[in-house]
C-alpha cells in the first residue's frame, strides 16, 4: 500500500515544483513521503514531531497530501487521511501553523477528486475554524416549553412562576416546575415555605409531588408537615416517609418507627434502611414495646442495620410461642450476634430441633465473622469438639474458607463421615478441589459442579485449567454441568482447550455453548491453531450461533468473521537461491514433518510453523531422521508464551538428554522472563549448556521471529542470532579435554556446570529440538551437511560462495 | 379524542379523585390484575436491528403495550413485525420515518434503539412532541447533543430513561456484586479521598476492541431494502459499504466511538454514581493511543480522566492492561479489587452496618405515571455520556484536553469545541 503512494507522490512532484526545505535539508515532497511512511503514528510524542514537520511545510505539504486523495471507488486514501487529519489536529493546538494548514486545505478542496474527498477536506477545515454551525429554532408542545422558557428567562426570580405552576392540575407541568426549582437551586427557605403552604389545598397527586420535592430538597423546616402526612394511608404517607428518611434526624426516627407494622409499613421500613442516623438504642427500645406485625418489621430492621444491642431480645424471641415471630427472630440472629455470643450459638446449634439447624449455623458463622479466618477456624473447631452433634458444625467450618478447614473436613470425610463432604461442597478454598475431584471420580455430580466453580475462580494457569476441565467433561453426566464446563473452557484460550471444545459441535444440546467457547478461545488463543482446522470448526460454530438469532448472536457471528479474515496460513518455504546453490536441504517447509522423527504429537505443523506443545521429558523431543557430523543448521524461532525453554540437541542419540549424552545442547530460552531471574550464565539463550556460556542477547517481543544459525565443525561450535555471534568456541578446549572427570567421580571440575558430558565427543548424531513445554514455534528449518559437501567443497561451490 | 389528549385529561382528572395509588400501580404485572386500556402505557421502538429486537427489550404486556415499530431497513422492520405477531400476537404500526412514529398519537413512550448518531435528534424530537423517552446507551454522540437533550427533556417536562442499569441493579462485571456495597464503602470514607478507579481487563471489564473500523472501504451498491440516506441522516454522506451499517457501525466516528462508545457508559456511569459525581464533569482527559484515523475508530492504550478534587477514572485498553494484581478502586486508605476483594479487613461486615444509599426511582413505568425523575435520567445520563465523549474528542485530536464543567466546553481549544458541537447534513441540524 505504501509503495503505491510513493509512486503517486513522484508523479505529483513533477507537476508541483516546490522548493521549500527544512532543517534537515529535506524537500517538502520528502517531508510528506517520510510522514506517510510513518502513518499511523503509535505514540503522542512521535505524532507531535511528525505533524510539526508537516505543519512547518504547510501549505505546500497539505496541498500535496490533499491532491493525493483518490476517488472513493479506489478505496486507497487511508494514509493520506491519517496525515491530513493529524496535521490538522496538531495545527488546531498550535495556532502559529493553523493559517498555513488551512490555506493548503482551502486551495485543495475545490479541486478534490470527488465529493467524498471534498467533504473530508471541508470537515478538516471546519476544525480549524473555517465554518460555523447554526442550529435551527424548533417549536414544541407550547405549554411545557413556554413554562420552561419563562422560568429560564426569570432565572433567580423564577420562584413565583414555579409556585403558579405547582398549583396547576397538569402533573407534568407541576413536576417540570418543581424539577426546575431543584436544578437551579431556587428551593430556599422562602420557596419551600410557600410550596409547603399549598399542601393543604392540593389534590392527592399534588400532595405526593410536594412531599417528594420537600424530600429531594432536604426541607428540614417542613418536618412537621411531613410527619403529619406520614400518618396518612397510601401514597401520601409513603411519599412523606420517604422524604423524612432523606431528611433524617432523631425525631424523624421516632416517626418512622411508629409507622412500622401499620398500613405504611413497607415505606417506613425502606426509609429506615437508608436512614442516616443512630438507631442503636431506638430499635431495641421499640422492640421491647412491640408485638405482631410491628415486631416482625423491627426484627428485620435489627438484622439489616446490624443492631447488636438487640441481640439478647432476638435470642429470646427465637423461643416465642408465635411461630411467625420466632421464625423472624431466627432469621434475624445472624445480623445481630457478635463473638460474645459464639459459645451460646454453638450450644443452641448442638441442641436445636432439625428445622432450626440451618438458622443457627448461619448465626454461629456470623458470630465469629469479626475475627480473621484462621481465628474463626480455631474458635469454631474448639466449639465443635465440645458438642455432641459435631456434623452440624461441618458447614460452618467450611464457611471459614481456610486451608485448615479443608484439611480437617477432608480427614473427617476420609474417616467415613459423608456429611463432611457436603460441607466441603460449600468451601470456596481452592484446596477443596482435590477431595472434591476424588468424590467426582466416584460419581458425585454435585462435587463435580463445585470443582468447576473452584477451577474457574482459582486456577490461573491455562494449561492446568484446561486439564481439569477436560477431565470434568469426561466425568459429567448432565448437560447443565457440561455446559458450565464448556463455558469455562471458553475462558481458557489454549490449543488443547480449543480441540476439546470442537468435539462438542455435533452434540445437539451442547453445540451452542461449544460454539461460543470456540469463538472465545480463538479470539484470545495463546497457541497457534491450524488455520484449516480453525476455519472448519469456526465456520460450523458461526452457523450454530447464527441460528440463535439474538442481537448478541449477531455480534458473535461478526467476531468470527473478523477472526477468520485475520488468520491466513503462511506460504510454503523455499530455499533462497544462494542456499540452494550451496546444497542446503530443507528440513521443514511449513507443510509436513517427513524429515523428522520422535515426538510428532507435541511438535506439529501449524500454519507453516512447527508449533511446540510438548511437555517436559526426554521422550518429548523431536529429531531429524538423518544423523549429521559437521553441519550448518539454520532456522527461525518465535516465542508465543513467556518463559519458553527449549534447545537444539547436537550429534545426539535419540531419547537421551542431549546436553550430556549428545555432543551438546544449545539453549533456546526466553531468558528475559522474570521467572529466570536466577539464571546462570551457561544457561542463557544460545549457551552450549553447561559448557560454553553465550553472550546474553535481548529477545524480540513475543510473537516476533528471530533467525538463528548453528555451525558445528569438529569440536568447534558457532551460534549466531539475528546476525549477532553469541557463541564461538571449542567444546574440547572449554573442558581441557576432560568431558568426564578424570577421577571417575560425578563432579567434574573441568566443566562450568561441574557435570560429566560423556557424549561430548560423539562422532555424529541427530539434530533435535529438546522440548520443555509449550509456547515456541519454528519455521524455515534447513541444514547444510558439511561432511557430505567436503569432496566438492574445494572445487566449484567454494568459488560460487565467494560471490 | 386521541390517546394523548385522553391521557392528559386523565392526568387532570386525578385532581378530583385518585385513580390508583402509586404503590399499587407498582405491583401491577400479575396475570390476574386487569388494567384498563386507558391506564395502559404504550411504546414504540425506533431501530429494530440489534438491541431493539433483543429479548431484553422486545416486550409487550398489559403494563406497557408495544404499538409501533420503525426502521429504515425493510428487512429489519419485517422481521420485527413478524416477531411481534409470533411473540405477543400484536400487530404494531410499522413506520419507515421515525418522525411518524414519534408523532403517532398512540405512542406514549419512544424507545430509541438506533445507532447513536441519531439519539440526540430523536430524543429532542420526542421530547418536543410530548413523549417520554427510553434511550439506549450511549446517550448521545456529542457533548452538545447531550446538552440539548437534557434541555429539551426538562423544557418539555418529560421523563427520560437512559438504558444502562448497573448503577441500580445487576452484578457489575468484574466486581461480582452490584454497585450498592461499593457505593456504601466509598461513601463511608474508609478508602480515603481522592479515589482512583481503574476500568480494565485486569479489573474485569472488556473494552470490545473488535468494534474498530476499516480504512479504505470499497464502494458497494446500497442494498434495496435499506434507505441509506435516512440511515445516515445527520452524518456526513460517505459512500456505502456494509461495514458502516448494522452492528459494525460502532467502528466509525461518524456514528459511534468503538468499544468506548459501546461499553463506556455501561462501565463509567456506575463509577460516576459511586464517586458522587452526577452533577459535575472531569476537568481533564489524557489519552495514550496510536494516531486515530479520521473515519475508522482504532484502538487505544489508556484514557485517564481527572476530576477537580483529584479523583481519577482510568480506562485501560484491551491488551494494554496493568499487569499483576490491580485494584478497581484505590484510595489513600484502602483498595478494592475484582470480586470485591478489599484491603480493609471484614469490609462486608462494616458495609452491612451502614445505612443503604438514598432511595431512587428505578421503575421506569412508575416514573412515567407519577412524573418522577428516573434514577438514570437526562441529567446524570448526560454527565456520564459526556465522560465517554470527552475521551472520543481527546482520541481524535490525540492530545490532553481540559474541560470546564460550568460551560461544558473545553478550555482554550477551539478544535475540541468544534467536536462538542458538530454540523449536521442537510436540515437535520434544525431539529436539535
Amino acid at each position: 500500500m505504501k509503495k503505491i503512494f510513493l509512486l503517486i507522490t513522484a508523479v505529483l512532484m513533477a507537476s508541483l515544483s516546490v522548493m521549500a526545505q527544512d532543517a534537515r535539508q529535506r524537500t517538502v515532497e520528502t517531508i510528506v513521503q517520510d510522514a506517510l511512511a510513518l502513518m499511523p503514528v503509535q505514540h503522542q510524542n512521535d505524532f507531535n514531531r511528525e505533524m510539526e514537520d508537516l505543519a512547518k511545510a504547510a501549505p505546500q505539504s497539505v496541498q500535496i497530501l490533499a491532491q493525493m486523495m483518490q476517488p472513493a471507488e479506489k478505496a486507497a486514501n487511508n494514509l493520506v487521511e491519517y496525515a491530513i487529519s493529524g496535521v490538522v489536529a496538531y495545527a488546531s493546538a498550535h495556532p502559529q501553523y493553523a493559517k498555513a494548514v488551512l490555506n493548503g486545505l482551502t486551495v485543495a478542496a475545490p479541486r478534490a477528486a470527488d465529493v467524498t474527498a471534498r467533504e473530508f477536506l471541508q470537515a478538516q477545515m471546519r476544525l480549524l475554524g473555517e465554518e460555523d454551525v447554526t442550529y435551527g429554532k424548533h417549536t414544541g408542545a407550547a405549554t411545557y416549553t413556554a413554562l420552561y422558557d419563562k422560568l429560564t428567562s426569570l432565572g433567580a426570580n423564577a420562584a413565583p412562576e414555579v409556585l403558579k405552576a405547582v398549583r396547576s392540575k397538569d402533573r407534568a407541568l407541576r413536576m417540570e416546575a418543581l424539577k426546575f426549582a431543584t436544578d437551579h437551586q431556587l428551593a430556599d427557605a422562602s420557596l419551600i415555605q410557600k410550596v409547603a403552604a399549598l399542601y393543604n389545598t392540593s389534590s392527592t397527586d399534588a400532595r405526593v409531588d410536594i412531599l417528594n420535592w420537600l424530600g429531594d430538597n432536604k426541607a428540614t423546616g417542613q418536618k412537621l408537615l411531613l410527619m403529619r402526612a406520614a400518618i396518612q394511608k397510601g401514597e401520601v404517607g409513603a411519599a412523606a416517609l420517604e422524604a423524612l428518611g432523606k431528611i433524617g434526624g432523631e425525631d424523624v426516627a421516632d416517626v418512622l418507627l411508629r409507622q412500622l407494622g401499620g398500613a405504611n409499613d413497607a415505606a417506613a421500613a425502606a426509609a429506615l434502611r437508608s436512614f442516616k442516623g443512630d438507631l442503636k438504642t431506638k430499635i431495641p427500645a421499640a422492640m421491647a414495646a412491640a408485638s405482631g406485625a410491628k415486631l416482625l418489621s423491627l426484627l428485620g430492621l435489627a438484622s439489616d442495620r446490624r443492631i447488636k444491642a438487640a441481640c439478647p431480645q432476638v435470642i429470646a424471641l427465637c423461643q416465642a410461642p408465635d411461630t411467625n415471630i420466632s421464625n423472624a427472630a431466627l432469621n434475624a440472629l445472624a445480623g445481630v450476634v457478635t463473638t460474645a455470643e459464639s459459645a451460646q450459638m454453638a450450644e443452641l446449634l448442638d441442641k436445636a430441633p432439625a428445622a432450626r439447624v440451618a438458622a443457627y449455623q448461619k448465626a454461629l458463622a456470623a458470630s465469629v465473622k469479626a475475627q480473621d479466618a484462621k481465628t474463626q477456624f480455631t474458635t469454631l473447631s474448639t466449639l465443635m469438639k465440645g458438642a455432641s452433634q459435631q456434623a452440624r458444625f461441618y458447614p460452618v467450618l467450611a464457611g471459614t474458607g481456610t486451608d485448615e478447614s479443608v484439611a480437617e473436613l477432608s480427614a473427617i470425610w476420609e474417616s467415613g463421615k459423608a456429611e463432611a463432604l457436603n460441607a466441603l461442597l460449600k468451601s470456596t478454598n481452592a484446596k477443596a478441589l482435590q477431595p472434591l475431584l476424588k468424590a467426582a471420580k466416584g460419581g458425585n455430580q454435585e462435587a463435580l459442579a463445585q470443582c468447576i466453580t473452584l477451577v474457574n475462580n482459582n486456577i490461573q494457569d491455562l494449561d492446568e485449567r484446561a486439564t481439569y476441565i477436560t477431565q470434568g467433561l469426561e466425568l459429567a453426566k448432565t448437560s447443565a454441568i457440561k455446559k458450565t464446563l464448556l463455558t469455562g473452557l471458553g475462558n481458557t484460550p489454549t490449543l488443547p482447550a480449543y480441540t476439546v471444545a470442537s468435539r462438542y459441535l455435533d452434540d445437539k444440546e451442547l453445540a451452542y455453548t461449544a460454539a461460543y467457547a470456540l469463538k472465545n478461545i480463538a479470539g484470545k488463543c495463546v497457541d497457534d491453531i491450524d488455520y484449516q482446522f480453525m476455519k472448519k470448526t469456526l465456520t460450523q460454530a458461526s452457523g450454530i450461533i447464527a441460528a440463535g438469532g439474538s442481537a448478541d448472536d449477531g455480534y458473535a457471528v461478526d467476531e468470527i468473521k473478523n477472526l477468520l479474515a485475520k488468520e491466513e496460513p503462511s506460504p510454503v518455504f523455499e530455499l533462497p537461491e544462494e542456499e540452494k546453490a550451496a546444497g542446503y536441504e530443507v528440513l521443514f517447509d511449513g507443510t509436513n514433518m517427513d524429515k523428522w522423527t520422535g515426538n510428532k504429537e507435541g511438535y506439529t505443523p501449524v500454519n507453516g510453523t512447527i508449533y511446540v506443545s510438548a511437555n517436559y521429558g526426554d521422550e518429548g523431543n523431536l529429531y531429524t531422521i538423518k544423523e549429521y557430523q559437521d553441519f550448518v543448521f539454520r532456522f527461525e524461532f518465535c516465542f508465543v508464551r513467556p518463559g519458553v525453554n527449549n534447545g537444539v540437541g547436537i550429534r545426539t542419540p535419540m531419547n537421551v538428554d542431549a546436553a550430556y549424552y549428545g555432543m551438546c545442547e544449545s539453549q533456546i530460552l526466553d531468558h528475559d522472563d522474570p521467572i529466570y531471574a536466577g539464571l546462570r550464565e551457561y544457561q542463557v539463550h544460545g549457551s552450549v549448556y553447561g559448557v560454553i556460556p553465550a553472550k546474553r542477547i535481548k529477545h524480540k517481543p513475543l510473537g516476533e521471529w528471530s533467525y538463528e544459525e548453528i555451525r558445528v565443525q569438529g569440536d568447534h561450535i558457532t551460534v549466531t542470532v539475528n546476525g549477532d555471534v553469541i557463541v564461538d568456541g571449542n567444546v574440547r578446549e572449554a573442558c581441557q579435554g576432560n568431558n568426564v572427570a578424570p577421577d571417575g567421580s560425578e563432579t567434574n571440575p573441568f566443566t562450568v556446570d561441574h557435570r560429566n558430558h560423556p557424549g561430548m565427543f560423539n562422532e555424529k548424531g541427530h539434530i533435535g529440538f529438546c522440548g520443555h513445554g509449550a509456547g515456541v514455534k519454528f519455521r524455515n528449518v534447513r541444514v547444510l551437511d558439511l561432511t557430505a559437501q567436503q569432496p566438492v567443497k574445494k572445487s566449484k561451490k567454494a568459488k560460487k560462495n565467494k560471490k | 379524542m386521541n390517546r394523548r389528549s385522553f391521557l392528559k385529561r386523565t392526568a387532570a382528572a386525578t385532581a378530583l379523585f385518585t385513580i390508583m395509588p402509586r404503590h399499587v400501580l407498582g405491583k401491577m404485572g400479575g396475570a390476574n390484575n386487569y388494567i384498563a386500556p386507558s391506564d395502559q402505557l404504550t411504546r414504540g421502538i425506533i431501530g429494530t436491528g440489534g438491541i431493539g429486537r433483543s429479548n431484553l427489550h422486545f416486550e409487550s404486556d398489559q403494563n406497557c403495550r408495544l404499538v409501533a415499530l420503525c426502521d429504515v431497513d425493510q428487512n429489519h422492520l419485517d422481521g420485527a413485525l413478524q416477531m411481534a405477531k409470533s411473540k405477543f400476537n400484536e400487530t404494531p404500526k410499522a413506520y419507515h420515518d421515525f418522525r411518524d412514529l414519534i408523532h403517532d398519537a398512540n405512542v406514549d413512550i419512544v424507545h430509541i434503539a438506533t445507532p447513536s448518531h441519531w439519539h440526540g435528534i430523536m430524543a429532542v424530537e420526542a421530547a418536543n412532541a410530548g413523549k417520554d423517552i427510553f434511550c439506549e446507551k450511549p446517550m448521545t454522540r456529542t457533548i452538545g447533543e447531550g446538552k440539548r437533550v437534557e434541555e429539551a427533556v426538562k423544557r418539555n417536562g418529560r421523563i427520560f430513561r437512559l438504558d444502562t442499569w448497573f448503577r441500580f441493579k445487576d452484578t457489575f462485571y468484574g466486581m461480582g456484586t452490584d454497585v450498592k456495597p461499593l457505593k456504601k464503602l466509598v461513601d463511608s470514607g474508609l478508602l480515603g479521598w481522592p479515589l482512583k478507579v481503574r476500568i480494565s481487563g485486569a479489573t474485569g471489564f472488556a473494552w470490545k476492541f473488535y468494534w474498530t473500523g476499516k480504512e479504505n472501504l470499497e464502494v458497494q451498491p446500497i442494498p434495496k431494502e435499506l434507505d441509506y440516506d435516512l440511515w445516515l441522516g445527520p452524518a456526513p454522506y460517505k459512500p456505502y459499504n456494509v461495514h458502516r451499517t448494522h452492528q459494525t457501525f460502532r467502528g466509525y466516528w461518524d456514528y459511534d466511538g468503538g468499544g468506548l462508545g459501546d461499553m463506556g457508559q455501561h462501565y463509567i456511569d456506575p463509577v460516576q454514581y459511586i464517586l458522587g459525581k452526577d452533577d459535575t464533569f472531569p476537568v481533564k482527559v489524557e489519552v495514550d493511543a496510536p494516531q486515530q484515523h479520521p473515519d475508522a475508530v482504532g484502538i487505544w492504550r489508556s484514557i485517564t480522566y481527572t476530576y477537580e478534587d483529584g479523583c481519577q477514572i482510568i480506562l485501560e485498553g484491551e491488551g494494554f492492561e496493568s499487569q499483576g494484581k490491580v485494584p478497581y478502586i484505590e484510595g489513600p486508605k484502602g483498595k478494592v479489587f475484582k470480586g470485591f476483594e478489599c484491603t480493609i479487613p471484614n469490609v462486608m461486615e462494616l458495609i452491612n452496618e451502614m445505612p443503604d444509599p438514598e432511595q431512587r426511582n428505578t421503575d421506569f413505568l412508575e416514573c412515567v405515571r407519577n412524573r418522577r425523575q428516573f434514577a438514570l435520567n437526562e441529567s446524570n445520563g448526560h454527565h456520564s455520556a459526556t465522560i465517554v465523549n470527552m475521551g472520543v474528542c481527546a482520541l481524535r485530536l490525540n492530545r490532553t484536553l481540559h474541560f470546564d464543567p460550568k460551560t461544558q466546553l473545553f478550555v482554550n481549544d477551539d478544535a475540541a469545541n468544534r467536536l462538542v458541537n458538530q454540523p449536521m447534513r442537510g436540515d437535520w441540524g434544525k431539529m436539535i
